[in-house]
């Protein structure tokens, strides 16, 4: 049995190390990680982890990306997979896409950047608290 | 009534002359007697003390009191519009003489006087007195008028400098509002810097924290595992960039390997490899299949981290002093209003730079440029024309499309396009888009100066800009001389 996954999403690949870095010192081996430099990057790993009965806890999506955005990103996570807990890191905070992600995502946190790593930690656990 | 003053000692001549002045000119004219030059000089100060007019005297030359041509010298520094007749004979030269270089004499006329020669000559004098009069008037008039001009003209030539004052600041407040719709990009690129420098950071001081672990780990390691530890951290320092998808199938590829070595929790050992950037396990086997291989692994991650953490500060500050750099030219005003050699190529730069985080949004980038001369020229304004096409032409295909710069150098001049694969100007519209205050935006949202001034910036360079648009396909052409003597033409 695979462990399960904490799915990143950004497409700055020197913020998807970074959070590498903070959740593997945090989490070590107790989940897997995997990384997309886009939305359909993303949607492509959840769809295949799905195949392989991997499951995907947690995904930390930034939003502004090139393609589709992250709100959209995790509205249409929601919609196939509602229990991932669905976070959102931004630099620029577009309201509106927060709000819908809230809605129709059930967004449980957004986050902003330069974000602190102890908060970020903070956030996962509280989501994986409510799984 | 104007006054014509007559002179002579003697009294039958006074009044003879007065007779005919009468008659000739009674209806028009007072004609006014004085037995000598002292009372001439009196009677003549108190009329032109009452305002009269005196267009003409008529003066004996050779009376007691005083010469005839000394008193019309001495009428003429009072009054040197009054014509002045002397009536003298041959003998009296000398006195002509004088009062014709000293008081302006009009004629003499020789005594006895005929009388039809005297009226005519005193008709001309009067008429010449009025003449003279008109045009001074005259003059008098075309002077306040050269005045009123003059003033006018240094008011037009103060209001032109107010203008170009307030040109030149609508240019600046335009700039300033285009850096402030800019700003909210601008942040977010330098938030990602700044995101990965903060955790890089606290990477690096959660390794120090652990740091007394590492003097027992190397003491563990045996000679022979030393080396291919360090071998190992070598390798992983050299690590080429990889995209999420190429590390995903490396981590596939170790993963099977792995598995044929028999080598336990392949796929977080696989993982923790490609993080590394080691993607060849065979001069690695001996460490991965140690009893401790799963420490020696978290040590050269841990080191490894290190590495990489201060090559991710590194770049990221590199990338947040190209935006500090790209604001900083961006929002720099030069005052010098002196040309400065630049290459046009950097300003276009500076300005994607700035755009960054818009265009990667959804806007492929297409560039074709080709190696450019300094030119002489305001770089920041530049600047501000390659922003304001940068913008329009995000704004026209709404953050999502083509957008395609290209740059050329053809007979002497710059070629500068922008092009956007937006709907398209239409046809009805295309004529205005260069006039000041047009503007296709809500009101309060854009002061429809952008493209005026992009015009005006660009004519003070001596070139030109012109605009082909269909649907699909609009191309905005600057096209700058290369050649700096050009300058100076244009006002």
């Amino acid at each position: 049995m695979s462990k399960p996954v904490i799915l990143c999403v950004d497409d700055e690949a020197v913020v998807l190390d970074s959070l590498k870095i903070q959740l593997k010192q945090e989490f070590g081996d107790t989940y897997f990680y995997e990384f997309a430099e886009s939305a359909d990057e993303a949607l492509e790993i959840i769809d295949e982890l799905h195949e392989e009965e991997v499951e995907v806890f947690v995904i930390v999506s930034d939003w502004l990306m090139p393609g589709m955005k992250g709100d959209e990103l995790l509205i249409r996570v929601h919609e196939k997979f509602p229990n991932i807990i669905k976070v959102m890191l931004t630099g620029q905070a577009d309201d509106d896409a927060i709000e819908r992600a809230h809605h129709k995502a059930h967004l449980h946190r957004c986050l902003h950047k330069p974000w602190d790593g102890k908060e970020l930690i903070e956030t996962i656990k509280s989501g994986l608290a409510t799984l | 009534m104007p006054i014509i003053i007559c002179v002579d000692d003697e009294k039958s001549i006074l009044n003879s002359l007065q007779m005919e002045l009468v008659s000739a000119l009674g209806d028009e004219y007072l004609i006014e007697t004085a037995e000598g030059g002292f009372e001439a000089l009196e009677l003549f100060e108190k009329l032109l003390e009452d305002n009269y007019e005196i267009p003409l005297i008529i003066s004996d030359c050779m009376m007691p009191d005083m010469p005839g041509d000394e008193l019309l010298k001495y009428i003429h520094t009072i009054s040197p519009k009054t014509f002045k007749i002397m009536l003298a004979d041959q003998t009296n030269t000398d006195a002509i003489v004088n009062a014709l270089n000293h008081a302006d004499l009009y004629r003499y006329i020789p005594k006895p006087w005929d009388s039809g020669e005297l009226i005519l000559t005193v008709y001309e004098a009067i008429k010449s007195y009025f003449k003279d009069q008109l045009l001074e008037e005259q003059n008098e008039a075309l002077k306040e008028m050269n005045t009123t001009l003059q003033e006018r003209s240094e008011t037009l030539v103060q209001t032109l400098d107010n203008l170009k004052a307030t040109q030149q600041e609508l240019i600046h407040s335009e700039k300033m509002i285009t850096l402030g719709q800019l700003i909210a990009g601008v942040a977010h690129e330098l938030n990602t810097p700044l995101a990965a420098i903060r955790s890089s950071v606290e990477n690096i001081l959660n390794f120090l924290k652990a740091l007394e672990q590492l003097p027992p780990f190397f003491q563990m390691l045996c000679s022979e595992h030393q080396q291919d530890f360090f071998a190992l951290l070598k390798k992983s320092i050299q690590q080429t960039p990889l995209s999420s998808k190429e590390k995903r199938q490396l981590r596939r590829t170790l993963v099977r390997q792995l598995n044929e070595h028999a080598i336990e929790d392949a796929t977080t050992v696989a993982d923790t490899l490609v993080d590394m950037g080691i993607y060849e396990i065979e001069a690695f086997l001996p460490l991965l299949t140690d009893s401790k291989s799963e420490t020696i692994l978290e040590k050269a991650y841990q080191l490894a981290g290190l590495q990489k953490s201060a090559q991710t500060i590194t770049f990221a500050s590199e990338r947040a002093a190209k935006v500090v750099f790209a604001l900083k030219s961006f929002a720099r005003y030069d005052q010098t209003g002196k040309k400065t050699p630049s290459n046009l190529i950097e300003g276009i730069e500076t300005v994607l730079t700035l755009y960054h985080n818009q265009l990667k949004g959804g806007v492929e980038l297409i560039k074709n440029y080709t190696e450019l001369p300094q030119v002489m020229c305001y770089p920041d304004e530049l600047n501000q024309v390659w922003t304001n096409l940068v913008h329009n032409a995000l704004q026209a295909m709404s953050n999502k499309g083509t957008l395609q710069i290209d740059v050329a150098l053809q007979d002497n001049q710059i070629l500068i396009s922008f092009t956007d694969s937006g709907p398209g100007i239409p046809d009805e519209i295309k004529s205005k888009i260069f006039e000041p205050f047009f503007t296709t935006k809500p009101a309060g949202e854009g002061s429809g100066l952008g493209l005026d001034i992009v015009k005006k910036i660009i004519e003070k360079h001596n070139g030109r800009i012109k605009v082909d648009s269909i649907p699909g396909k609009t191309t905005f052409t600057v096209s700058i001389p290369v050649n700096p003597n050009e300058e100076t033409c244009h006002v």
